[in-house]
């Protein structure tokens, strides 16, 4: 018999219990064969062959599943070995009394590093504590939010007030001397923002063939961000690239690549956004472990196998005013000033100072403000990031397009809301009610794997984006695990899940009797939470 | 019975709708049926009334009435507006005949269910709404001479409708933009210039039946409007088309998503000069190249006991008369059980796992 002592890693010390019933177990295999993190394993067992005192000894030998006990191959609760027996004998079951996250950093010297979104919900969601209150009932008509048409679109690229515009009337014609600023009107939600090398190359094509399907096939006007991590060639040489916002995060990542392809690009990109910062883990920069820098990965972004870590700002950049004189002039000048640039930054205290400095824009290059909320997903991030610092969405957004309307400055920078939305269940209604409160639209990346079949979630359960194990194989870089997923499944399901979604965002218009989005419509939204209603300057009910 | 006159206005002095209707309600139970009614304004004129006189139907004639003339008018019921009226004629129109001679304004033949409804002139935004027919009664028919506003025919749900486009030269649409919204059911026949119609709806060529039915319709349509020096330019068949809703399997026809990637998405995909991905898919626990691991034997550690073969779930362990055992790809899923009961360590598990080259 071997020794158990106290300070051996025990399964009650991870956060996850195998849940094993040998009397159903036919050992299949399957199980053990099916978990990519190999946390569990055949074993052999005895048991006692009888219960005669004159056979007290005898012993047999019978083949059990067992659950590992290791940091690097613990249980990470994904289910896959539950969906994959026969006899429904084995299945993960959360440890309430697990002690993981102490023994991990006693045991290793290592903070802890996850995926997924902050797991400590301690404060509720403010979007949750918010109803569309005013329904249009005699005052004004509500729409048919099936058969009523509607305009879902929103301005992505600078908006000049009309006192900047330098009209003059030529015969019969009005004409504007002085030069726009490229502006799309787009859906209000822009997709992905996710890297390649962060997700598979399956996930990541997936998301731009639905992109793609919408638009052609649907006439949805929805647009993909690359992510940080560049984009193929043959996309950008494709029609479809006018789908596509190209990102340019402080590593700067296959954007070599982008200027090499220029003179051959057949459509302009949909946009281009400078990525400062992500809600997730704001002050960080992008983390892409070195399991999951594949060839083709290192290939596209230059580097060599290494653990990735983005630097934590744009190392050319010091300050607000340096950023828009010169990132966002050269982003302007990469496409010859025709496609609209925007930025990207993690909520924060200081956003309101951002977006102020911003908007006084003075070469009208300032395309979009993108905002990202605390409750942002990643594919990477030490678990004290995710947990502990960003700030939230809600109220964030609201100071921003309250303060540019203390300008009359509303709309001229879009600003555009995100970080975990549709993480309790309804996404239209989350970018309806951020909308409401002041967003031109709205962005999503999480969301779309678990649209994709992602089983992690926001109380513990998987999260292991960071291993490159993922037994969904989207955040993966591995055959094996990547060849799980079927790309048209996949983009199939983000198709019918935003075609749901815009007929989620009519069922809201219609009854507040808009056709058009109700950008900064307040007026609609109550709340039964005192200070939310006082902190957003929306109406509180009881 | 001689014929009622009412004054909407004498002297200065506007009766009220109240007043008016209650008046004509006296009347019909006196058993009049012929009302001259010189309006002012006043609304619902010749709406819900039936004729208590054996065999005589109804007669209204109207000038400058108020809204909603015809209003849930009957079976049974004739109505002559000399001139133009506002919103709503002939709104749940239920059997009467409608005639009037000039333009309507707003959602004329709002929810017409029987009956025919005439206008010599144009129609309001919406008109022709919520139009339905119950098998029951009579088809309802809503013919106009020149054109309609916006919204044209919005949830029609049946009955027929038809817009002769005399006297549009120069419009985009005789149906105004944005028409036939939710239409489910019915006919619109139009001639002219037709834009920005429901795509849940299709314009069809007119077949003999349709030809059968206007050419016999208009005839009617024009002796009520006192035009029949139209009927020529009207018949004229070849500017003629018909609407009718899409059946609703073909409004949800589209090209799949599998079927776009392979017709209309980059050849090769995206990553392909990257990547040979043959787009197959592995099951949760794979054989063969799916296998996250795999067992490698040593031949020097076996003892020949056959406890693997003899446990492996998959009979994938096999050996040869040399007792070479050797274990077969498409069988194994890599679940370790070999490895598990040999006494000697000689199946060990290769972890199977490649990152993409």
């Amino acid at each position: 018999m071997t020794e158990v002592r106290i300070n051996q890693l025990h399964k009650d010390d991870l956060p996850w219990i195998i849940e094993y019933d040998e009397s159903k177990c036919i050992q299949c295999g399957k199980c053990t064969a099916t978990c990519s993190f190999g946390a569990i394993k055949p074993a052999i067992e005895q048991r006692k062959k009888s219960c005669s005192i004159a056979e007290k000894n005898k012993l047999e030998k019978v083949i059990v599943i067992k659950q590992e006990l290791g940091f690097d191959n613990h249980c990470r609760g994904c289910g896959m070995c539950e969906r994959v027996c026969p006899n429904g004998a084995i299945k993960a079951v959360r440890n309430t009394d697990d002690r993981y996250s102490i023994r991990y950093r006693a045991q290793t010297g290592q903070s802890v590093k996850k995926g997924g979104r902050s797991n400590l919900n301690t404060e509720g969601r403010t979007l949750d504590k918010i109803k569309i209150g005013r329904i249009s009932q005699m005052t004004d008509p509500s729409l048919d939010a099936v058969r009523h048409t509607f305009e879902i679109k929103t301005p992505f690229g600078r908006v000049l007030s009309a006192d900047k515009l330098n009209f003059s009337v030529n015969g019969d014609k009005l004409e504007c001397s002085s030069p726009l600023p490229p502006n799309r009107f787009i859906y209000p939600i822009i997709m992905g923002d996710m890297s390649i090398g962060a997700v598979s190359w399956r996930m990541w094509e997936a998301m731009a063939i639905a992109t793609a399907y919408l638009n052609e096939v649907y006439g949805i006007p929805i647009r993909m961000c690359t992510g940080e991590g560049g984009i193929p060639v043959r996309l950008l040489k494709s029609k479809y690239v006018k789908y596509m916002i190209l990102q340019i995060a402080s590593g700067h990542f296959g954007w070599n690549r982008i200027i090499d392809a220029m003179p051959d690009m057949v459509e302009d990109p949909a946009g281009i956004l400078i990525k400062i910062g992500q809600g997730a883990k704001p002050g960080d920069g992008g983390m892409l472990m070195a399991n999951k820098v594949a060839k083709y990965v290192q290939e596209i972004r230059g580097v060599p196998k290494a653990d990735l870590l983005s630097p934590p700002t744009h190392q050319g950049l010091y300050s607000i005013e340096e950023s828009v004189q010169k990132m966002f002039l050269s982003m302007n000048a990469a496409f010859n000033f025709k496609v609209p640039v925007a930025i990207k930054v993690a909520a924060s205290v200081t956003s309101v100072s951002v977006y102020n400095n911003l908007l006084r824009d003075p070469y009208n290059i300032v395309g979009g403000f993108f905002l990202d909320g605390l409750a942002a997903g990643t594919g990477a991030a030490h678990e004290i990031s995710l947990n502990h610092t960003g700030h939230t969405i809600t109220s964030k957004l609201r100071d921003c397009y309250k303060a540019a309307i203390k300008q009359g400055r509303q709309g001229e920078i879009p600003i555009f809301a995100g970080g975990g939305l549709g993480q309790t269940g309804s996404f239209a209604a989350d970018a309806f009610k951020l909308i409401c409160l002041g967003a031109n639209g709205v962005f999503s990346g999480r969301l779309l794997l678990q649209i994709a079949g992602c089983v992690g979630n926001d109380t513990e359960r998987c999260n292991a984006c960071n291993t490159g194990l993922c037994p969904a194989g989207i955040a993966s870089q591995d055959v094996c695990l990547t060849k799980r997923l079927d790309i048209d499944k996949v983009a199939e399901n983000l198709v019918n899940y935003f075609i749901a979604t815009d007929l989620e965002l009519r069922k809201l218009m219609a009854p507040t009797g808009c056709s058009s989005l109700p950008i900064g419509r307040s007026d609609t939204l109550i709340t039964v939470d005192k200070n939310v209603a006082d902190r957003l300057d929306i109406q509180y009910v009881c | 019975m001689e014929k009622v006159v009412i004054n909407g206005i004498e002297n200065n002095d506007r009766m009220s709708t109240q007043a008016l209707l209650q008046l004509i309600e006296e009347k019909l139970e006196e058993g009049y049926t012929d009302f001259e009614i010189n309006a002012c304004g006043q609304h619902d004129i010749g709406g819900s009334a039936w004729s208590r006189t054996e065999g005589k139907e109804l007669n209204f004639y109207i000038t400058n009435p108020g809204q909603r003339v015809g209003a849930m008018a009957r079976k049974g019921t004739n109505i002559f507006v000399n001139g133009s009226t506002p919103a709503d004629v002939g709104w749940l129109n239920s059997g009467a005949n409608i005639v009037v001679k000039g333009d309507c304004g707003d959602t004329a033949g709002h929810c017409a269910a029987s009956g025919k409804i005439y206008v010599s002139g144009r129609v309001g935004t919406r008109s022709g709404a919520l139009m339905k027919h119950d098998p029951k009664f009579e088809t309802p028919q809503f013919w106009i001479l020149k054109n309609t506003g916006s919204f044209s025919f919005e949830f029609m749900g049946g009955g027929i409708a038809v817009v002769c486009g005399y006297d549009c030269a120069g419009l985009k649409s005789v149906l105004g933009k944005r028409s036939c919204v939710g239409m489910v059911g019915g006919i619109i026949y139009v001639r002219g210039n037709v834009a920005d119609i429901a795509k849940t709806v299709s314009l069809k060529e007119l077949d003999d039946e349709d030809k059968k039915f206007l050419k016999s319709g208009m005839k009617d349509f024009l002796t009520a409007i006192d035009k029949k020096g139209l009927a020529d330019t009207l018949l004229d068949f070849s500017e003629w088309h018909k609407i009718e809703p899409l059946p609703t399997e073909e409004k949800v026809k589209k090209v799949s998503v599998r079927e776009f990637r392979k017709t209309q998405w980059i050849e090769g995909g995206i990553f392909g000069d990257f990547i040979e991905d043959d787009m197959s898919i592995y099951p949760l626990a794979a054989t063969g190249k799916g296998r996250l691991r795999q067992p490698v034997w040593n031949k020097e550690l076996c003892v020949d006991c056959e406890l693997c073969m003899k446990n492996c779930p998959n009979s994938a362990i096999t050996k040869d008369d040399n007792k070479i055992y050797s274990s077969c790809d498409d069988k194994c899923i890599g679940c370790s059980i070999c490895e598990t009961v040999c006494p000697k360590a000689a199946w060990t598990m290769k972890n199977n796992q490649k990152e993409v080259d």
